[in-house]
C-alpha cells in the first residue's frame, strides 16, 4: 500500500500543469481571392452536376453544352468568399425566337435581389457580368440566382414556352 | 466456434472466481459469520471490489498483460483453496415453503437462462460498445491507463470496468457483459437471502423477482453495462450495514468500507454510499451511546482507499479529481463548462417535457428516459406502507437515499440501484395478501417478457430486448459473421479499420461505437478538443460563425508593454468569441513577434487561437460571457500601436469590449472603450481553411452521418473542404482530408 501511495504522489509530483501565457503560434496562410477551386462558382449547363444546382425552369440539355431556360431560370450556388464576386452569364437569344418575340428584358436577381435588368435588342451570343455587393452573400448557404425574362418564345408546334439558350452561370472572382 | 465459446466463458468465470476467491478470502481473513448463500455472494462483491483495485493498481503500472491476470487470478484462487476459504461452515437459512422455491426456482431461472443468453451473444449494447468497453478496448492496448483526454466518459470511476478489463483480455466483451450478469444474478440472490435474513422469505423472493425480471435491469444486466453491479454493491453494502446493526461486530465495517468506497468507484452517483454508511454507524452508535467517531473513521478510510486513486488519476490526468463535473471548481482545458453545463441540463430533462411523464415513461412507455421497470411498479406508491415495520423503514430510508442523485439524470438507468429497496419494500406489504404477491409475480413475468413488453412499451428511442440469438451467443454464427449482420455500429467500426491506417484519427459528430476499432475517435461533444474542432467545421457552415464583425480601437500613437482586450457586459446568452486580434501602428500591423506572449481568462488554453491567422479558428470563453473575461498580449518589450482590431462573429454581438494597455512606466489604464465596427467579408475559403486546420491537428478523417446538421455540405462540396469521400456503410461516410 505504501508503495502505491508512493507512486502515485510520484506521479502527482511528475503532473506537469499547462503554462498560463503562450507563445505566438505558427500562422495560417489562408489562400486568398485566387483559390484554386474558384470555378466551382459557375455553373456550366454541359457539365454532369448541373443538374444539382438547378432550381427550377431549366429544361433537360439532350447531351448539348447549353439549355433552354422558361420563364424564370432559377440556379443555386455556393459562394466561399463575398469579396470582389461577380455574377456571370453566357447565353444565347435565338434569332428565330426573336422574330417572334422582339426585344427581350432580362433582370438578373441574387438572393432575391436585383442585380440589374439589361434590354437586348438583337439575337445571338449575350455576356452578362456585374459585381455583387458582399452584402448580398452568404458563405455557409447556397445562393440563388435568378433570371427573370419578361417575353417567352412560345413554339407554334406544341405551344411549349421557351425564355432563353443558357450555356454558363454563376460567380467569378 | 468452440474455442471462442470457451474463450468467452472462460474470461466470464475467471473473473467471477477471482473475484469470488478475493472476497472470501477477506472475509475468512476477518472471521465474519454470515449464513451460507450469503457468505458466498458477499464474498463475490467484496472480492469485486479488491479485484478492481488490484487492476486498477496493474493498470497504474502498464502491467495490465493477459499473462500478469492469469497468473494473479491462479494465485488468488489457489491460496483461497489452499487456505480453505471455499469451505464454508455457515448455516444454510431455512429453506423456502415448497411452493415459494417453485415459483422463484422457475421464473428465476427462465429468466436467467434467456438473459443468459444475451449476455453472450456478441455485445452490441449502446454505451458498452461506446465507452464502457471503449475504455477497456483502449486500455487493453496501452497495457494499462493511457491519458485520454478527447472523451469525458472515459475520466469517470472505472470500478467495474477494471473488472470488464480482467474478463476482456481472454474472452472480449462477451465475457465482460458475462461478468456483469454475475452482479445480475448475485443481486437477486442477495435479495432473496436477505428476506430469509429478515424472517420474510417470500417476501425476499418476490422482491428478488421484482427487480430481476424488471426489463430494464434484466437488459442492462445482461450487457457491459454497470447499472447493475452498482446496484448489487449499494444492496449489498445496505445488507452488510444491517449485519453490523445486529451485533455491532467491528471487523464488518471493513466490507462496509470497501463497498462504501467501491460504490463510487463504479459510479460517481453512488458516492452517496460512503455518506450514507458512515452515518447510518454514526447514528446507530450513537442511539447506544458507543463511541462513533473511530468506527466511522475507519469506514471513510476504508472508502477512501478506492476513491482516492480514481480522484488521483484524473487529477493527474485532466486536473479534474471528479472530471468531467466541476469544471468551474477545477478548470481544466478537457471540458470546457458550456459543455459540462449543456450536458447537465441535458441529462436533467432528456426528452421530457414535464416531470409528470415520469411515472408513465419510467413504468410503461420508455421512450423519453431510454427505458423502463415495467407495470408494476406503477404500485411504489403502496410501499411507502412498508414504514409500519422497522425492515420497511431501513429498506425505504435507502431508497430515498440513493434516489436523490435521480434528478440530476433522469435516465432509467439512474434508478437501478433504487429499485432493489423499492421492490422489496413492496413486497413485504403485498406479502401480507400471499395470493396477490404471487398474482402479481406472475403479472410482472408476463409483462416483462420481450414479446409482451414490445406491445406496450414505445419502441422508438427506448432501450430494449429486440433481438436475441441463441446460435449468436453459442458462437455457432461467428461473432463477425453475426455482429456484420446485426450492428451497424461495428461494420462501421470496421470500415474505419480498414480505411484508416494505425494511429489515425477521426473526427465524429455522432457517437459511434469505439469497442471494436483501434484508432482514435474524437465526437464533437465529448471533450473541448473536440468541441474546437466542431467549431473550425462549423464556422464555414453558420452564418455567425465566420469573422466578420471587425471592432476597432484608433488611438494616437503610444507605447505599451501589454494590451488587453477585456468583455465589459455579463451576457447569460452568448459566449465572448474572438478569432484574430491584430495590433497595428501607421497602418501595418505589427508583426506577431517571438518575443510575444499571449494569455486569456478564462480558457487560457486556446489564446493562440486568436493569433493564428486562421479565420476559421477562434478563441472562446466556452461559458456565459461575463465581465472581466479578457485576452492579453505582452509584446516582451516596449512596442508603438496606433490601433487594435478585435475580429469577431456574428454570435457575439451582445458582448461589449474595451481596451487596457499597460504603459512602459508600469501603470494600466483604459486606452477606449468605444471601438467601431466594420463588416468584414470573406476572402478565402473557408471550408478549406477548415479542413486544413483539422489536417495541421493530425486530425485526417471525417465520419459524418447523413443525418448529422449540414452533412449534405461535405457531401456535395468535398472539393470545396479538400476532402474525398474513402468509405461508406449505410448513411455513414468516411472523408479523408487530402
Amino acid at each position: 500500500m505504501r508503495t502505491v501511495a508512493a507512486i502515485l504522489m510520484f506521479a502527482l509530483c511528475a503532473c506537469d500543469r499547462a503554462p498560463e501565457s503562450y507563445p505566438v503560434p505558427e500562422q495560417r496562410r489562408p489562400v486568398e481571392g485566387a483559390n484554386p477551386v474558384a470555378g466551382n462558382m459557375l455553373i456550366d449547363m454541359e457539365s454532369a452536376d448541373a443538374a444539382r444546382h438547378i432550381v427550377k425552369d431549366v429544361y433537360e440539355n439532350g447531351g448539348s453544352s447549353w439549355r433552354w431556360t422558361s420563364g424564370e431560370p432559377t440556379l443555386k450556388v455556393l459562394v466561399f468568399t463575398t469579396l470582389n464576386v461577380k455574377l456571370t452569364a453566357d447565353f444565347s437569344l435565338w434569332d428565330e425566337a426573336f422574330k417572334q418575340t422582339g426585344p427581350l428584358e432580362l433582370t438578373f436577381l441574387v438572393n432575391g435581389k436585383t442585380l440589374d435588368h439589361v434590354r437586348y435588342t438583337s439575337p445571338g451570343a449575350k455576356h452578362f457580368e456585374k459585381p455583387v455587393p458582399p452584402d448580398w452573400l452568404p458563405t455557409d448557404v447556397e445562393s440563388t440566382i435568378e433570371v427573370k425574362v419578361d417575353k417567352l418564345y412560345v413554339a407554334p408546334q406544341d405551344g411549349a414556352k421557351f425564355g432563353i439558350i443558357l450555356s454558363r452561370i454563376g460567380f467569378i472572382q | 466456434m468452440i474455442l471462442s465459446l470457451l474463450s468467452v466463458v472462460f474470461g466470464a468465470a475467471f473473473t467471477v472466481v477471482t473475484a469470488w476467491a478475493l472476497g472470501a478470502l477477506l472475509l475468512r481473513r476477518l472471521s465474519l459469520e454470515f449464513y451460507a448463500w450469503e457468505e458466498r455472494l458477499i464474498a463475490f462483491i467484496t472480492g469485486s471490489a479488491c479485484l478492481s483495485f488490484l487492476v486498477f493498481l496493474l493498470c497504474s503500472v502498464k502491467l495490465a498483460r493477459k499473462g500478469v491476470f492469469l497468473a494473479l487470478g491462479i494465485a488468488i484462487i489457489a491460496y483461497a483453496f489452499y487456505s480453505g476459504a471455499h469451505h464454508s461452515e455457515a448455516r444454510a437459512f431455512p429453506p423456502l415453503s415448497p411452493t415459494w422455491s417453485w415459483v422463484f426456482g422457475i421464473i428465476f431461472l427462465g429468466f436467467a437462462l434467456f438473459y443468459l443468453t444475451n449476455a453472450m451473444a456478441p455485445e452490441m449494447s449502446p454505451d458498452g460498445l461506446e465507452y464502457h468497453l471503449g475504455v477497456v478496448a483502449k486500455y487493453r492496448a496501452a497495457h494499462g491507463f493511457t491519458t485520454i483526454t478527447t472523451n469525458l466518459h472515459d475520466n469517470l470511476s472505472q470500478g467495474i470496468e477494471m473488472l470488464f478489463l480482467f474478463a476482456f483480455e481472454f474472452g472480449r466483451h462477451s465475457s465482460a457483459a458475462l461478468v456483469h450478469f454475475a452482479f445480475w444474478i448475485a443481486l437477486a440472490l442477495l435479495m432473496q437471502s436477505y428476506g430469509a435474513r429478515i424472517g420474510r422469505p417470500a417476501a425476499g423472493a418476490a422482491g428478488a423477482l421484482f427487480t430481476a425480471l424488471s426489463p430494464l435491469v434484466a437488459l442492462d444486466g445482461s450487457v457491459a453495462y454497470i447499472d447493475v453491479a452498482e446496484a448489487a454493491v449499494v444492496f449489498t453494502l445496505f445488507y452488510l450495514l444491517q449485519a453490523w446493526d445486529e451485533n455491532k461486530n467491528a471487523r464488518l465495517l471493513v466490507p462496509i468500507g470497501i463497498l462504501a468506497g467501491f460504490a463510487y468507484a463504479v459510479k460517481y452517483t453512488a458516492g452517496l454510499a460512503v455518506v450514507y454508511a458512515a452515518g447510518f454507524v454514526v447514528w446507530k452508535l450513537w442511539r447506544d451511546r458507543k463511541p462513533a467517531l473511530r468506527p466511522a473513521l475507519a469506514v471513510c478510510a476504508l472508502a477512501a482507499a478506492s476513491i482516492l486513486p480514481w480522484m488521483i488519476k484524473d487529477w493527474i490526468e485532466v486536473d479534474n479529481p471528479i472530471s468531467p463535473f466541476a469544471n468551474r471548481v477545477f478548470p481544466n482545458p478537457y471540458v470546457h463548462i458550456s459543455q459540462e453545463e449543456n450536458w447537465r441540463r441535458f441529462l436533467r430533462t432528456y426528452e421530457l417535457t414535464s416531470y409528470s411523464e415520469l411515472p408513465l415513461q419510467l413504468t410503461i412507455r420508455g421512450n423519453h428516459v431510454t427505458g423502463f421497470f415495467g407495470p408494476l411498479f406503477l404500485l411504489t406508491p403502496l410501499a411507502l406502507l412498508a414504514l409500519r415495520s422497522s425492515a420497511g423503514r431501513r429498506l425505504l430510508l435507502a431508497a430515498a437515499i440513493f434516489a436523490l442523485p435521480y434528478f440530476g439524470n433522469v435516465g432509467a438507468r439512474f434508478l437501478i440501484p433504487v429499485v432493489p429497496f423499492v421492490s422489496l419494500a413492496l413486497a413485504l406489504v403485498l406479502a401480507e395478501v400471499p395470493w396477490l404477491l404471487l398474482a402479481l409475480i406472475g403479472a410482472h413475468a408476463i409483462a416483462s417478457m420481450p414479446p409482451v413488453y414490445t406491445k406496450y412499451a414505445v419502441s422508438d428511442g427506448n432501450w430494449i430486448l429486440r433481438k436475441v440469438s441463441p446460435k449468436a451467443a453459442l458462437r455457432i454464427i461467428p461473432e463477425s459473421t453475426y455482429l456484420s449482420r446485426e450492428s451497424s455500429e461495428y461494420n462501421v467500426d470496421r470500415m474505419i479499420e480498414n480505411l484508416v491506417p494505425p494511429g489515425g484519427r477521426v473526427f465524429s459528430f455522432y457517437a459511434p461505437a469505439e469497442s471494436y476499432t483501434t484508432r482514435q475517435i474524437q465526437v464533437s461533444y465529448m471533450a473541448a478538443d473536440n468541441e474546437v474542432l466542431a467549431d473550425i467545421l462549423w464556422t464555414p457552415l453558420f452564418g455567425d460563425y465566420p469573422p466578420t464583425r471587425l471592432l476597432k480601437f484608433q488611438f494616437p500613437e503610444r507605447q505599451f508593454r501589454k494590451l488587453r482586450v477585456i468583455q465589459t457586459e455579463n451576457v447569460p446568452d452568448q459566449q465572448w468569441a474572438v478569432s484574430e486580434l491584430r495590433v497595428f501602428d501607421g497602418g501595418q500591423e505589427l508583426p506577431r513577434s517571438s518575443e510575444w506572449s499571449l494569455t486569456a481568462s478564462p480558457n487560457p488554453w486556446d489564446v493562440q487561437l486568436a493569433f493564428d491567422n486562421s479565420p476559421a479558428t477562434r478563441w472562446r470563453s466556452w461559458q456565459e460571457a461575463r465581465p472581466g473575461m479578457y485576452l492579453e498580449v505582452d509584446f516582451g518589450r516596449d512596442r508603438k500601436a496606433d490601433s487594435v482590431v478585435v475580429e469577431s462573429s456574428g454570435d457575439t454581438t451582445k458582448t461589449k469590449i474595451k481596451l487596457d494597455g499597460l504603459s512602459p512606466d508600469g501603470h494600466w489604464s483604459t486606452i477606449s472603450d468605444h471601438p467601431s465596427e466594420i463588416a468584414q467579408h470573406i476572402r478565402v475559403s473557408l471550408r478549406l481553411a477548415a479542413s486544413h486546420e483539422l489536417k495541421a491537428r493530425g486530425v485526417r478523417y471525417l465520419l459524418i452521418d447523413d443525418n448529422d446538421i449540414r452533412a449534405e455540405d461535405f457531401r456535395v462540396y468535398s472539393n470545396l473542404w479538400g476532402i474525398m469521400q474513402v468509405g461508406q456503410f449505410r448513411n455513414k461516410r468516411l472523408y479523408y482530408i487530402q
